[in-house]
């Protein structure tokens, strides 16, 4: 046996299936008459793959084919007045006239194919520009959440900043001077305060404070310290809190200590800041 | 024996065949109307099964027989028996169609419109069918899986054997082993069924 023949005594098979591709199939039916074992492997197959069209679900026709291919045999020339054999071809290109019916008919099979081809770029070209608008809102609709964000947090910073204005320029604002006490010679902090519209604590050159611990103001009242809220300091050691009015107590002073995350109902830790 | 698969039509049918092929060539059309009443439904059947429309397949069932009008005078009848080469015409133009639709973009598949009828328009033609079928498709369903499906890519949606291979992820040597062994065993299934 030749090696064409064993790559090729495979392809029975695919070739009584009809599954090759033209070269293929054109290289399988030459080596076909020159080999008989392929010839007989292919005489064997041939049967079951005619016997398959048997597998498919019975389904019939409509009525009205039957007579419409009558009609359509009708207007085809018989095969007596055929001179010539006719081309076992699809569509018969060889006939010497072509009916007017059926010029009409490719004609119109002409119009229909434009005009399908025309529908399927104009549907694709819809495709495209429904994705591109898709891609367009989807974009928009991220810039307006980013911009909505940036608003909102724009009007927090304009409310704060009014409301720091009215506090500082209130007529009861007082204002408190912190100095920076021993751990924090540096530190030092002003209070505006405003029984009206309470308190607004600035401190600056505040120590980084260590994990889990916190500053925390204090008001210092004739008795026990009284807590105004928590400071927190940024990386430049700078803090800004604004307390509410109605916690004010009567006091004699300010003071601000380190404590643990959250605070504490009354001081424990250093006092890094102090009024004079 | 399963020369029974060669002929698939029985003597009487084959003969009937023959005389309409005759007739045909005379230019009478009472042979192409013969030729369809035992015919039609399995050409239209196997046309709806590949291309799952039941225009497409009605046009390509009066392709196949307009074809076979027009050809009449030069089928040898000796060389095989008219049903086999009516399917095979069938089964072509069929998946011609299914390839060119494949070519441009589907928005959606079109129904399979398989509204599955047990009647024939000729009792006898109807026993034959059933007998036939009822082999084919038990033979076909005691495939393994595999073959079957390999098998059936093949004959039915028209793919090449390479289109096979990238469809189910398989090696091109696979396709070609599952293909024959699988049309061999139907082959052997099938000649017990007939013996």
């Amino acid at each position: 046996m030749t090696l064409e023949h064993d790559e090729l005594q495979a392809d029975c098979g695919l070739y009584v299936l009809g599954a090759l591709a033209v070269d293929e199939r054109r290289r399988f039916e030459a080596h076909l008459p020159t080999c008989d074992e392929c010839t007989t492997t292919v005489a064997q197959l041939r049967p079951v793959a005619d016997a398959l069209p048997y597998a498919v679900p019975f389904v019939e026709p409509s009525p009205g084919l039957r007579g419409r291919i009558i009609d359509a045999a009708s207007r085809a020339r018989s095969p007596r007045s055929v001179a010539a054999p006719i081309p076992f071809e699809r569509h018969d290109r060889s006939r010497p006239t072509r009916s007017v019916a059926s010029l009409v008919g490719f004609l119109a099979a002409a119009a229909m194919l434009v005009v399908a081809v025309g529908l399927g770029v104009r549907a694709s070209n819809l495709q495209n520009q429904l994705r591109d608008t898709e891609a367009r809102l989807t974009d928009t609709r991220n810039r307006l959440d980013d911009a909505e964000q940036r608003l909102g947090a724009s009007q927090r910073e304009t409310t704060t900043i009014r409301r720091t204005l009215a506090l500082v320029t209130s007529a009861d604002t007082v204002e408190l001077r912190l100095a920076g006490q021993a751990p924090a010679p540096q530190a030092s902090a002003r209070a505006f305060l405003s029984r009206a519209r309470g308190v607004l604590f600035v401190g600056t050159n505040l120590p980084q404070t260590p994990p889990g611990r916190t500053y925390q103001v204090w008001y210092l009242t004739r008795g026990a310290p009284v807590s105004a809220g928590l400071l927190t300091a940024d990386a430049q050691g700078n803090g800004t809190a604004t307390f509410d009015a109605a916690n004010i107590p009567t006091f004699a002073g300010m003071a601000v200590s380190l404590e643990p995350d959250g605070g504490v109902p009354a001081p424990t830790g250093a006092i890094y800041l102090a009024t004079q | 024996m399963w020369i029974w698969l060669a002929t698939l039509s029985t003597a009487a049918t084959a003969e009937a065949d023959r005389d309409a092929v005759a007739g045909m060539v005379d230019g009478n059309t009472e042979g192409l109307t013969s030729l369809y009443d035992r015919h039609g439904r399995l050409v239209y059947s196997l046309a709806l099964r590949i291309v799952r429309d039941a225009g497409d397949a009605e046009d390509v069932t009066q392709e196949v027989f307009v074809q076979a009008w027009r050809q009449a005078e030069r089928f040898d009848t000796s060389r095989g028996s008219v049903a086999a080469w009516l399917l095979t015409v069938a089964r072509a133009r069929a998946i011609d169609l299914l390839r060119r639709r494949r070519v441009r973009p589907q928005l959606a598949d079109a129904p399979a419109n398989a509204e599955s009828s047990d009647e024939a328009p000729r009792q006898d033609v109807r026993l034959e069918w059933a007998e036939r079928a009822g082999a084919v498709r038990t033979a076909l369903e005691s495939l393994p899986l595999v073959q079957r499906l390999t098998i059936e890519l093949a004959f039915f949606e028209g793919l090449t054997h390479n289109e096979i291979a990238e469809q189910l992820e398989i090696p091109l040597g696979t396709v070609k082993t599952r293909v024959r062994q699988g049309l061999l065993r139907l082959r052997d299934l099938l000649a017990g069924a007939a013996s």
